[in-house]
């Protein structure tokens, strides 16, 4: 028995975490950041390099920021994990006189990107959600200082901006206050520099600015140009590409309450009119090919696991019928038949089954807890599930494996086996 | 002693007295090593697979001027880089392929032949070899017969939508004074700043943006766990004087924490069916060693000491694991191939480092399994005789 919980704890422990880990992985696979982007319908073409749009500020069609809380009612609203709306601005920057400057630094024009930090959205339930870019963005790390707080005039500079343009041969750092000029001249808010951004990206040469400030700077009150969603989805398969104008009406709910991205791509063009969703492809698809390689290998560990349990439950059940040869030599003897012997120690054993099977079970719940714990930082929610499949295998295996013991122990002649030969 | 002729004649009779046994024993050992170096194969395999498998996020080095600086404010020699860096990126890293693009951006004026109604849009030049693994994306139409002509140039899809244009039009380009055209053989979706791009021959860009014999960046798909990204820009940069190498953050984090997160799950899970395998085996071979009482009460008899017993047996046992472990790793080594097929579809490597260390770990099994013997030490063969206990 000891033997049969022990191989029953430890398939508890690999079926938790196989049917957990596909969720956690696609959790950890929104450290790469938005999959899907959002861009104005009729627009003429972005003329971006290096993650700066070039545009006039004229040109091009933008978005009303109002609208996003509509994100969080399409069918998929739990699997939208975060969305952030960015628009750009280029405006001439100036570091104030009181900082100990005299005279004002003439910079070259720079780029405001205007987007949400711990912004707080309003859903039309009534409720409430914050998101912002450090979630859709999670690479944009801090390295000094911290996020600018929404609300107030404060800003957070790239880190080669903050390099490039030193005052006094000292780098920009939180505490300096900079003035914000149209590139025709209009004055704009005094921004304080709060922290210090790190990107990896062409952001590292901007300035990331609340959304309110760079629409009041561009003159596009409540708009946005690009809109960044992170969600999660199921990797697609072969009937996620099919094109849904070909479907079935049946195919086509079946697609569209799969959170596939290309599904929860059209729900979110439904809800916001006038755009136009794209899957950012490398993000999706990378993601996809991974977690579908990594779901089938544990799914095949789990499965080795399930065999090597298999084999010892079945060797001890085996065992404990042979040990049992002189019962029922001497249960023949006083007149059992062979089907009752064999009905009598099968019985036993599915007891047997099912104690060591719900032992194991316990103490697989709690090896797979410390292995989710330790890997994930998160343990995985005991399923009843597990224990209804757990329970059932046992009691196979256990049959199976006593089998053919008991069929010969069926046959036993009950004479030699009295006389202990 | 041991080494007398009596011994291995004890041994030899020990293992071949009772075949059904014999075969018992040895399948609950081959098993037990089939599973195990089926696994650490498929272990080590999976996490050097995985890694190629990254590489379908695209590029995640960029090799760009040292300090890029707005393009805008300074259009000339300033922001770009010489194109003869291209050839100096290794081609091999870690047995891998590194593929290379070198970039050119340009924004021109492009317009379908005849309508001359001209729209600004970005051109982007490449050189070099796997665009297409440096920027993933998919293509939505493609003439393959064009594909090789100088003179093609691949449309991103939103550019495509924008322009009207399908793959085999003819695009008109012009920057100032300076014109080209080119045939459109593929439409590209890419999901990013791709998208509203038109990609054309290198020397098409440099001649349009007046800029011979430069380029804006080169970016790279650098195949490996995220400490063999970090060397190998760490090695590039100071081969490549004048310029800047990194790491493309967003991939290069992201990599290194899904990558640490499933391989830490691999382990655990593999530490987990060894463990338990390795149970398996010595449940099922005390099973069949109890069994010999009757032998060792014999023995005792006839004036065996204990000693001499229990050595006879863990010979037998290190024979067995030996036996057992030779075969069975071999057997599992051939699986984990296969497995490797099925889950990746690549063959896995067979690592020969994990052959020795299964047939170890067997024979080390096996021996603990036959320490339950020491139990029968206090055999007394009076009442093994009797038939009592």
């Amino acid at each position: 028995m000891a033997a049969l919980a022990m191989g029953m704890a430890v398939a508890t422990a690999a079926l938790s975490v196989s049917l957990d880990v596909g969720d956690r992985l696609a959790r950890e696979f929104r450290s790469l950041g938005a999959n899907l982007l959002v861009t104005p319908e009729s627009d003429s073409l972005p003329l971006e390099i290096g993650g700066v749009d070039y545009r006039p500020a004229n040109a091009g069609s933008y978005l009303p920021e109002g609208d996003l809380g509509k994100l969080k009612t399409i069918f998929w609203r739990f699997n939208i994990l975060a969305f952030a709306p960015m628009l750009e601005a280029q405006v001439k920057l100036h570091v104030l006189p009181t900082d100990g400057v005299s005279g004002t630094l003439t910079w070259p024009p720079t780029t405001v990107i205007g987007t949400w930090v711990n912004h707080e959205v309003k859903i039309p339930d009534g409720t409430t959600y914050r998101t912002g870019i450090e979630h859709t963005n999670p690479w944009w790390q801090i390295t000094k200082g911290r996020w600018f707080v929404e609300g107030n005039k404060e800003c957070v500079v790239g880190s080669a901006f903050a390099r490039k343009h030193g005052v006094r041969s000292r780098p920009l750092a939180p505490g300096f206050h900079l003035t914000a000029y149209t590139l025709d001249g209009h004055p704009g808010p005094v921004l304080e520099v709060v922290g210090v951004a790190d990107t990896g990206g062409p952001e590292d040469e901007a300035v990331i600015v609340p959304l309110v400030l760079a629409q009041q700077l561009d003159g596009k009150p409540g708009m946005y140009r690009r809109l960044y969603v992170s969600a999660l989805t199921k990797p697609e398969d072969a009937f996620a590409r099919k094109d849904p104008k070909t479907m079935t009406p049946a195919e086509f709910d079946t697609w569209y309450c799969t959170p596939y991205i290309s599904s929860i791509a059209l729900q979110i063009s439904e809800e916001l009119k006038g755009t136009d969703v794209r899957v950012i492809r490398r993000v999706a698809e990378g993601e996809g090919h991974v977690l579908s390689r990594v779901r089938t290998l544990l799914w095949l560990v789990t499965f080795a696991a399930l065999l090597a349990s298999a084999l010892a439950v079945g060797a001890s059940a085996a065992a404990s019928v042979i040990e049992r040869r002189s019962e029922i030599g001497l249960m023949k003897a006083l007149g059992a038949n062979s089907g009752l012997v064999g009905v009598l120690l099968a019985a036993e054993q599915l007891l047997l089954a099912f104690v060591g099977g719900g032992i194991g079970y316990a103490v697989g719940i709690l090896l797979a807890r410390a292995l989710g714990q330790r890997v994930f930082g998160f343990a995985p929610e005991p399923k009843l599930f597990v224990l209804l499949v757990i329970l059932v295998l046992a009691a196979v295996i256990t049959l199976i494996g006593s089998a053919y013991p008991l069929r010969r122990a069926a046959r036993y002649d009950p004479a030699p086996i009295l006389r202990g030969e | 002693m041991t080494s007398s002729p009596m011994f291995w004649r004890i041994i030899r009779r020990l293992l071949t007295a009772n075949y059904g046994r014999l075969f018992v024993l040895l399948s609950a050992l081959g098993a037990g090593a089939a599973v195990t170096s089926a696994l650490l194969n498929l272990q080590i395999d999976a996490k050097k697979r995985l890694t190629t498998e990254f590489r379908s996020l695209g590029a995640n080095v960029v090799v760009a001027p040292r300090s890029t600086t707005n393009p805008h404010a300074d259009d000339t020699s300033g922001a770009t880089l010489d194109e003869s860096l291209l050839p100096q990126i290794p081609s091999q890293y870690e047995a891998h392929s590194v593929p290379a693009v070198a970039f050119l951006y340009v924004i021109a004026e492009v317009a379908k032949p005849g309508t001359m109604h001209f729209e600004p849009a970005v051109l982007s030049g490449t050189e070099g070899h796997g665009l297409a693994e440096v920027r993933p994306g998919r293509r939505t139409q493609f003439l393959a017969s064009l594909e090789n002509d100088p003179e093609a140039c691949e449309v991103g899809a939103q550019a495509a939508k924008q322009l009207k244009v399908q793959a085999g039009d003819t695009l008109q380009l012009r920057n100032q004074a300076r014109e080209a055209r080119c045939r459109v053989f593929a439409v590209v979706a890419t999901g990013g700043a791709e998208d509203s791009q038109i990609f054309t021959n290198l020397k098409t860009a440099q001649a349009l943006a007046d800029l011979p014999g430069r380029i804006s960046l080169i970016q790279l798909s650098v195949t490996g766990t995220p400490a063999a990204v970090a060397s190998f820009i760490a090695s590039l940069g100071p081969r490549l004087p004048g310029v800047e190498v990194r790491g493309i953050k967003q991939f290069t984090e992201a990599e290194g924490h899904i990558y640490d997160r499933i391989s830490g799950l691999l382990n655990a899970t593999v530490l987990l069916v060894l463990f338990l395998t390795s149970l398996c085996v010595m449940a099922g071979m005390s099973n069949v060693a109890v069994e010999r009482k009757n032998d060792v009460g014999l023995m005792k008899a006839i004036g065996g000491s204990i000693d001499r017993v229990v050595h006879l047996f863990l010979t037998e046992a290190i024979l067995l694991g030996i036996a057992g472990g030779m075969a069975g790793s071999a057997l599992g080594l051939l699986v984990s191939v296969w497995l490797g097929k099925a889950v990746f579809g690549v063959a896995a490597h067979p690592r020969l480092i994990v052959y020795p260390i299964s047939v170890v770990l067997t024979v080390i099994t096996s021996i603990a399994s036959a320490f339950p013997l020491r139990r029968l030490a206090s055999v007394r063969p009076a009442s093994v005789f009797r038939g009592e206990e």
